[in-house]
Parts: C-alpha cells; structure tokens; sequence
C-alpha cells in the first residue's frame, strides 16, 4: 500500500527548481541577462516559500523533522540505510541542506551582482559599491560550479541508492508516495490555506527585494 | 579633439533638426574623421607590440564605460539620486566616447591578441561606425541632461545609453571567457 511521503508544494518546489537552475545556467551563458534576472526571481521566490514550509508545511518537508547532528547520519550509516522515519533520512537531510544553503548564497550574490556593462544590475546592487558588486558578481560566477557538483552528488546518491540498495528515490518525489514499511508513520500535511499564505508571503517578500528592498537605499 | 567635437554637436543640432533622411554612409563619412582615427586608417599598419598595446589600453577604457555606467546606474537607482556621481559619470563617458572608433583600427583583433573584438568589426566597417556614432550621440545627451539636473531626461538618456552599448556589444563583443 502505497502511503504519502511528499506533499504537492514540496515537489513543485523541487521541480520548478530544477528548472529554474537549468534556465538560469543557459541564460547566463548565452548571454541573456534580463532573463537571467527573473529566473532569479523566481529562484528567490521558491527559496521563500521552502523555508516558510519548512516552518509551516507538512510533517516530512518541516525542517524540525530532518535537521539532526552528525550523530544521527553516523547512526544512519551504521544501520545500513535504514531509518525509521517517513521523508528525508539524515544523510539526505544533509545534502537537502548543504544544496538550499548553496542555493541562498547563490540568489543572494545574484542579487548584487551586475553584468560587466553595467546595464543590468541585481535589484540590490545599489546599496552597495561597485567593487563590492564586482566581488560578488565574480563570487555569484564561482559558486555556481559548487552548486553542480553538488547537483551531481544529489542525482549520484539516488542512482546508488536505485542500483545498490534497490530503493527508489525518484519515483516518490514525482508521485509523492511510496511503499513504507509496516509500521512507519506517512507524512502528516499541511492544510492546502497553510500554503496558500506561505505562497503569499513568500511574493510579498520577493516584490520588495526586487523594488530594491526599500526603505533601503533612500 | 574640440574640432571634432564641435563637428559632432553640429551634426547632432543637424540631426535634431530633423534631416534624418541623410544617407547613413553620409552620418558615417561625418564621424569617421576624426583625428585619430584617421591616423589610425592611413598609417602604416600597427607593429604587433603597438597593436597589444593598443587592445590593452582599449580594454581598459571599456571598462572604464562599465565602471561608470554602474556608478551612474546605481545612483539613479535610489529613491532621491545623488546627482554628483551621475553628472561625474556622464563626463567621464562623453569625454571617452568620440575616442571608441579610434581604439580599433585594422589589425587590433582576435588573430594579434587577446581581445573580445570579434572579426566582424573589420568586416562591417560602416555598421561599426554607425554604432560607435550613435553611442557617441547617445553619450553627449546623457551628459547634457547629467548636468541639466532634468532627472526624467537623465533616466531615459541614460536608458538610450545603455541600448547602444548593447546594440554594438550583441553583435561585436565575443562572450566572456575565463
């Protein structure tokens, strides 16, 4: 019997990113910058609403049900994988974390960083020097090669995961079910009003950074 | 260098005027001359060392438009803009615009050394000459409306700005390596 795991904000959020990163990717390097500008508007948005749901959503997407000390991945390791809990276990918790962490310093670079003519500046970029706008523009550049090897690492893991303990990782974060073992407790949602207000604040948020986060900059 | 600016406010008035309908090989012929780049197309061809020296200093000046144009993007940004570091960056932009043409005689392109000059700029001379006119026009108004203290003019100037930076950057600027 196949029990909920992921809810559906959850999985939009993590499919609407992948896409995101990869339209950022092609319109960074092709040039298309004022595109490239709201795809990380978009990407920002997403960023608001996770951690909001992280807060606020279902059991499995609250970061109170997977943010653990080093103890528990050791324990998870140990245990052959096994952890007795519905959503992310502690080794993916880890790369749930290290992959939104890397995802902020992204966008937030993003958002005072400026192309090399100066012509499309981030909306923050005005609140601070163009030197340190250049830093974090080159920094913005940089870091996105950490974040693909931490995109391999993450599709890495759910092939090993597939071929070597015969789990399927994918299939659940499309469907947002999956087969628990008797006894484990499924995921506990969130009432579809909870997102629908982590939805509004998370544009609300958004539309002041990108109106240049006033009263800043006055 | 006053000649050749005065020769271009000239043709601006004239343009303003409303003689638009000059053949654009015309505007060209009327802007190409300008000192330096006249030196630049009826001397000997550069030596090479010459030539890289050339493409270092016009990088350096490019960035210099860059550096300017997020100085003056950033101040016209806040709610109440400084007006000082915009008027300072139209001066610095329109002083060094007249000069764009002069940066990239024959012999200066990806084949003598590192540079984002793309071969089509020898390869199109007229359009390239078009285009550094219209930056240079488009320079001289930003800075007459920087110091004109109009922030409505200031803004869309600076916007006219901005489009022929890119009209010629989309079409002659290799992209960024590293």
């Amino acid at each position: 019997m196949k029990e909920r795991v992921w809810d559906l904000p959850t999985r939009l959020f993590h499919w609407a990113l992948v896409l995101l990163i990869a339209l950022s990717w092609w319109s960074a390097e092709t040039g298309r910058t004022s595109l490239h500008l709201w795809f990380g508007y978009g990407a920002l948005f997403l960023l608001f609403f996770r951690i909001l749901w992280g807060f606020l959503g279902s059991s499995t997407a609250r970061f109170s049900a997977f943010v653990r000390g080093p103890g528990a991945v050791v324990e998870y390791v140990r245990n052959r994988f096994r952890w007795p809990v519905a959503g992310h276990a502690p080794l993916g918790a880890v790369s749930v974390l290290a992959l939104l962490a890397l995802l902020l310093i992204q966008v937030g670079t993003g958002l005072f960083a400026m192309d090399e003519d100066g012509l499309f500046p981030g909306p923050l970029a005005y609140l601070v020097s163009v030197g340190a706008s250049d830093a974090l523009t080159e920094l913005h550049e940089e870091l996105f090669d950490w974040l693909l090897i931490l995109i391999g690492l993450h599709i890495a893991a759910i092939l090993l995961y597939r071929l070597v303990l015969g789990r399927n990782l994918l299939g659940p974060m499309i469907t947002g079910k999956a087969d628990l073992p008797r006894g484990m407790e499924p995921m506990r949602p969130a009432t579809p009003l909870v997102a629908i207000f982590c939805t509004l604040v998370a544009i609300a948020a958004t539309a002041w950074i990108l109106f240049g986060a006033p009263p800043l900059g006055s | 260098m006053m000649v050749a600016k005065s020769a271009c406010a000239l043709c601006a008035i004239v343009l303003l005027a409303g003689c638009k309908a000059q053949e654009p090989a015309n505007q060209a012929n009327m802007v190409i001359p300008s000192a330096e780049t006249q030196n630049a197309a009826s001397a000997a061809p550069l030596t090479r060392d010459q030539a890289l020296a050339l493409m270092k200093e016009r990088e350096h000046h490019m960035d210099a438009f860059g550096d300017a144009t997020k100085k003056a993007g950033n101040s016209l940004k806040a709610s109440s803009p400084n007006a000082t570091p915009v008027r300072e960056a139209a001066a610095a932009i329109d002083a060094l615009a007249p000069k764009l043409l002069s940066w990239f005689p024959r012999g200066t392109g990806p084949d003598v050394g590192k540079t984002r000059a793309k071969p089509e700029i020898w390869q199109k001379p007229e359009d390239f000459a078009l285009k550094a006119h219209d930056f240079e026009q488009a320079a001289m108004q930003f800075d007459v409306a920087a110091k004109s203290g109009d922030l409505t003019q200031i803004t869309a100037t600076f916007d006219a700005l901005g489009k022929s930076c890119k009209a010629c950057h989309d079409i002659y600027r290799a992209p960024k390596k590293d």
